[in-house]
């Protein structure tokens, strides 16, 4: 087996992964509110066309990589799937129909606990980072948000919508 | 080797269970109202337990080298579904969405708020070069590959943006999970919020869009269309912002502040 193929197995894999957490969670989620969203054959279809489009968004992540254009050559592996599932979307309501029926929130809860796992190491490193630094970050994260809102805030009343 | 990563698989299990029996939890302080998704707590277990004093025996085992290494490394692939999502969320509102295009474009300059209220901040409680690095955004790849490119990462500029990536690694999405709706609540609108959401990360802005959504239900699908299509754009033009519009308004105040300093 070629280098490639096996990182493509390893992908499709590790994918897999992820939409079996977003099971697992859309589970709990039911039996601590039954009122969320229900896991349905829909829900099933719809994480089966989630681990599709993701893996259909590496292979285009990877084939971007050889356009002589260099922001496409940087544009995220995030955002190439968003891409590819928004075209596709646009195609077919059913994959619309089916993703839907997936929880959000429950997509969520799994790639934070990863995330939290991923950072374990760097806590260390907070150490090394001044208090100072800690309290520019809050102006920095706000700041933006602030500016940002208030300009689509502003935007969307002259849009009258 | 095998064995540890099961451990893995059952304690990644173990957390979400935990996170999502705790639920949404809201309480109000004064008029605001502030909600905590299981997101926030999913990260904060992961983390805590995480801690190095605490490795000892099983957590030793799930925490090894090489399972946090998986995390890491793998974590963007842990995303993608996420961001497959969005594709179903934008789709049906692409119409609304291109009607209002040129305000997601004029939103995108909001994002010089972390050189506009961060800047002269830094330069207050006496941070000087390093302020550079920490404020020309939200300290994610794109600012730590030009603030390296340009003053390489042992300068103090450097030192201050790879600082804010720690800072927002470690606390961004709790950050913005908890920060966002508070706005709701000084009359900003929730499409507004919900643009604004798309700041560069893209697991801030699902943390963000996130805990709209936990506030507002019945807005859902507009929430989660707009954080991520502004989500998209960032992802397109937040570089051009950041070289043609932060870095240079950056130097401007900076050298501005700096020169009213030394008077």
């Amino acid at each position: 087996m070629s280098p490639t193929m096996r990182r493509y197995i390893r992908y499709a894999l590790v994918l897999l992964l992820s939409v079996s957490f977003i099971l697992f969670a859309q589970e709990i989620k039911l039996l601590k509110n039954p009122d969320s969203t229900p896991i349905t054959s829909m829900t099933f279809i719809g994480l089966g066309i989630l681990w599709l489009f993701s893996f259909l968004g590496v292979i285009i992540a990877d084939l971007m990589k050889m356009v002589p254009i260099k922001v496409i050559r940087d544009f995220p592996i995030l955002g190439w799937v968003s891409i590819t599932s928004l075209t596709l979307c646009l195609i077919s309501d059913f994959f619309v129909e089916a993703i839907q029926s997936v929880d959000f929130l429950a997509i969520t809860t799994p790639i934070l606990t990863v995330a939290g796992i991923s950072v374990a190491n760097r806590l260390v490193d907070l150490r090394k980072t001044s208090w100072k630094i800690a309290i520019v970050a809050v102006f920095v994260f706000a700041g933006t948000y602030i500016c940002s809102a208030l300009l689509a805030q502003m935007g969307l009343l002259f849009a009258g919508h | 080797m095998v064995k540890n990563f099961i451990y893995f698989l059952l304690f990644v299990l173990a957390v979400i269970a935990t996170a999502e029996l705790i639920g949404i939890q809201s309480f109000t302080i004064g008029s605001m109202t502030i909600s905590m998704l299981p997101l926030v707590f999913a990260i904060a277990i992961a983390m805590l337990l995480g801690l190095p004093y605490l490795r000892k025996g099983i957590l030793k085992k799930i925490y090894s080298k090489k399972n946090v290494e998986f995390a890491s490394k793998y974590l963007i692939f842990i995303m993608l579904p996420l961001m497959a999502r969005y594709g179903s969320d934008v789709a049906p509102q692409i119409k609304e969405i291109l009607q209002v295009g040129w305000v997601f474009i004029i939103q995108e300059i909001g994002n010089l708020g972390t050189v506009l209220i961060g800047l002269p901040i830094a330069i207050l409680i006496g941070l000087r070069r390093e302020a550079i690095g920490a404020t020309l955004g939200i300290g994610r790849e794109g600012e730590l590959a030009y603030i390296s490119e340009k003053y390489t990462l042992e300068s103090p500029e450097g030192r201050g943006v790879i600082s804010l990536y720690v800072i927002g690694t470690l606390f961004g999405t709790m950050f913005f999970s908890i920060f966002a709706p508070v706005l709701l609540d000084f009359g900003i609108r929730v499409e507004a919020l919900a643009m604004a959401s798309g700041v560069g990360s893209g697991s801030m802005m699902s943390a963000a869009s996130a805990t709209l959504v936990a506030r507002v239900p019945e807005m859902e699908s507009t929430i989660l269309a707009y954080a991520s299509a502004s989500q998209l754009l960032t992802s397109f033009i937040g570089t051009f912002t950041m070289v043609f519009l932060a870095a240079p308004l950056q130097q401007f105040m900076y050298k501005f502040f700096v020169r009213g300093d030394k008077k």
